[in-house]
């Protein structure tokens, strides 16, 4: 990315908040979320499963069920208005009149004609589930671009054979006609990303894009979506649990627990300073290539239920470093640098003064030298 | 860890292959003449892309299917033909499996303490009730369940909670050999954490071997004393997981190792990924033999491709 240019906020989620209505009662599952992002920048969302990752993304692009009430918060989506044609136009930011809406106030049939697809796309988990069985792959990559951009087959088909060439496919014009069973895990992803791209959003969203593969496709798939950003300047949000794949592609990081950011900052802050007990447990419960120690770390217990509301800081039983005022009230967020917060009790000025584990810190110290080693300045 | 090389195998698989007739003319040959052992008391890791094969070889030797051709040994016993019924009862005894899915792999309609005990009835393993319910609620114990969670279902428990059900079933029959098919794969980071712990706290306490099957290099080079790796239905490189990951010798084993991610920002920047593909490589896996590295390190190629290697 050029210096000069100047990036534009597209997307600001405010104070966001959301329970589920289910049959045993409300499930509290997003409680208070604030999340930004700028053009052609990378963000992660990590988190367990029932953190609530998966579920803030979806209000995004107003595609929660139906059960969903939200409660309070705003999802500021901010696009270009002259923003009309299917190519990606280099030159289109120059004197770009920039306008702002509130998702949550808008009708569905508003978010799908402007929205969904056209602005944001969405590269879900499982390929094999987000793939149309009975369909041509051709024909699926062409679906959004006829409704979106009213283009004539014969355009859409050349379009399509190009994109699966973007996306690294051989033999595009014969993949046209297959049928995804007919194709190999990977490829399937492949073709999942070539959808997304194929109506030229300014906002890609990949929910746990790797998660269903192995790491030679992983890898690949990843350098794939990296690729394609810095081409068309687009920004990402990814939603993982492996940091494996957030250190290889994040600029900025969202730590989740229980339907809160727990700890937020940019990658290096993240991986190298981290100040949450939460994320200290999840750098730590990763395998470390590099040691021959018996045991993984692991964070004790499992998520909480959020059917169940708890008083204080959710994270309290399973942190071995938990105050008393863990129980009483919720944390808030403590700044540590401008862009580096964090939602635990251990910053606050009268807390003990606790550091992180020491095994954790011999790690990180490691991968410190190993970085500069590689050329790297910290 | 207790894993003992000075004992005879505990299970050896000779030239094992296994093919699938799709139609008249053509075959998935899903295991290509496959050779290892397994110690008693050692984990043995079984590792390779998805369609490498590694699952069809688990299923081959517990015999949930049949064998193409090729030898395999268990405790003294020959499992690849045809089985008579006392050989039959030991190995579904002796020999476990734990399933890769844990909702797909416990019936909803049971109760935990039926899903566990089920082994223990049909191979009728205890002499009364209460022998039973002790039992159970021993492995329960074991794995770190609660005495109340046996009266649950499996929709009642966590994705981490589901594996342990897994594995209290698998263990209930004091197995010499666990067969342990991604049991990780679908958990989250720190819920793998705990179920590897686990299960190598158990195989400390009771000598099991088993035979971990993953695509996680790293949860594999954690668990594992020695390491296959397999690609296409062909075991291309084995050896202790020291020999596999210091000095890996196969430029498949190699883009492997190269791919795995590091949670390290700075180092991930700079880092660039071993490409490998078998179309292009100019390696037919079909002309390989077994070649001595050192130690116990072997690697499949041709002479020529080994002297290129090494």
């Amino acid at each position: 990315m050029s210096t000069e240019k100047k990036k534009e906020k597209i997307l600001d989620i405010k104070n966001l908040d959301i329970t589920f209505d289910t049959t045993a009662g409300k499930v509290h599952a997003i409680r208070g979320i604030n999340i930004d992002l700028y053009q052609g920048e990378t963000v992660a969302i990590v988190g367990e499963s029932g953190s609530g990752k998966s579920v803030t993304m979806r209000a995004a692009m107003g595609i929660l069920a139906k059960n969903a009430t939200i409660n309070s918060g705003e999802i500021i989506y901010r696009y270009r208005d002259n923003k009309g044609g299917i190519d990606y136009d280099p030159d289109l930011d120059k004197d770009a009149q920039w306008k702002e809406t509130d998702i949550l106030k808008m009708d569905k049939a508003w978010i799908r004609k402007h929205i969904n697809g056209r602005r944001m796309a969405m590269v879900f988990q499982d390929p094999m589930t987000s793939l149309d069985p009975t369909m041509s792959i051709g024909k699926q990559i062409m679906e959004g671009m006829i409704w979106h951009y009213k283009i004539d087959k014969k355009d859409a088909w050349n379009r399509s054979v190009k994109l699966l060439e973007e996306v690294g496919i051989e033999d595009a014009e014969k993949r046209m006609k297959q049928y995804p069973h007919q194709l190999s895990g990977g490829m399937r992803q492949r073709i999942v990303i070539a959808i997304a791209l194929s109506c030229n959003p300014d906002l890609l969203i990949c929910d746990e894009p790797t998660t269903a593969l192995d790491v030679n496709i992983q890898a690949k798939i990843l350098e794939l979506i990296k690729k394609i950003q810095k081409e068309r300047n687009i920004a990402v949000i990814y939603i993982t649990h492996d940091l494996g794949v957030v250190a290889k592609v994040a600029d900025y990081v969202n730590v989740m627990y229980a339907g809160k950011i727990v700890e937020v900052g940019n990658i290096n802050e993240i991986f190298y300073d981290p100040r949450h007990p939460y994320t200290w447990g999840l750098l730590s419960a990763m395998p470390d290539l590099d040691t021959d120690e018996p045991r993984l770390y692991t964070i004790p217990g499992s998520p909480p239920n959020l059917l169940h509301e708890k008083e204080g800081d959710a994270f309290a039983p399973r942190n071995a470093y938990a105050l008393e005022i863990d129980d009483k009230k919720e944390p808030p967020m403590f700044e540590i640098t401008e862009t580096h917060k964090a939602a635990t009790w251990l910053l606050d000025p009268r807390a003990p003064k606790v550091e992180m584990p020491a095994e954790l810190k011999a790690r990180i110290d490691r991968m410190k030298k190993e970085a500069e080693n590689n050329g790297s300045k910290l | 860890m207790a894993a003992n090389y000075n004992e005879k195998p505990l299970l050896e698989v000779e030239g094992l292959k296994q093919y699938f007739p799709v139609s008249k003319t053509f075959t998935v040959k899903a295991v290509n003449d496959v050779s290892f052992k397994v110690y008693p008391g050692e984990t043995y890791g079984l590792v390779g892309e998805s369609g490498s094969g590694k699952s069809t070889i688990g299923r081959s030797i517990i015999r949930l299917y049949d064998p193409t051709s090729g030898k395999v040994t268990f405790d003294g016993n020959v499992i690849s033909g045809k089985l008579s019924k006392s050989t039959k009862d030991k190995l579904r005894v002796q020999m476990q499996m734990i399933f890769q899915d844990p909702m797909a792999s416990l019936n909803p309609r049971k109760k935990i303490k039926d899903i566990i005990g089920e082994g223990l009835d049909i191979h009728h393993s205890y002499k009364n009730k209460q022998e039973r319910e002790e039992k159970i609620e021993a492995i329960l114990a074991k794995v770190g369940l609660a005495k109340e969670h046996a009266d649950r279902y499996p929709h009642q428990f966590s994705g981490g909670q589901r594996q342990r059900v897994g594995i209290a079933r698998a263990l209930i029959q004091n197995p010499k050999l666990v067969i342990a098919d991604e049991c990780i794969s679908a958990l989250d980071v720190s819920i793998q954490a705990q179920v590897v712990n686990l299960m190598k706290d158990i195989q400390e306490e009771t000598g099991t071997a088993y035979l971990f099957i993953a695509h996680d290099l790293s949860m594999v080079k954690y668990i594992s004393d020695r390491i296959g790796v397999l690609h296409l239905g062909h075991l291309l490189e084995t050896g202790t997981t020291e020999e596999i990951f210091s000095n890996p010798i196969h430029p498949y084993t190699k883009s492997l190792l190269s791919a795995i991610p590091v949670p390290n920002p700075e180092f991930e920047k700079n880092r660039v990924s071993v490409n490998y593909d078998y179309k292009t490589s100019g390696i037919d896996y079909d002309l390989g033999t077994e070649h001595l590295v050192d130690g116990t390190h072997y690697v499949k190629c041709t002479d020529e491709e080994f002297k290129a290697w090494t």
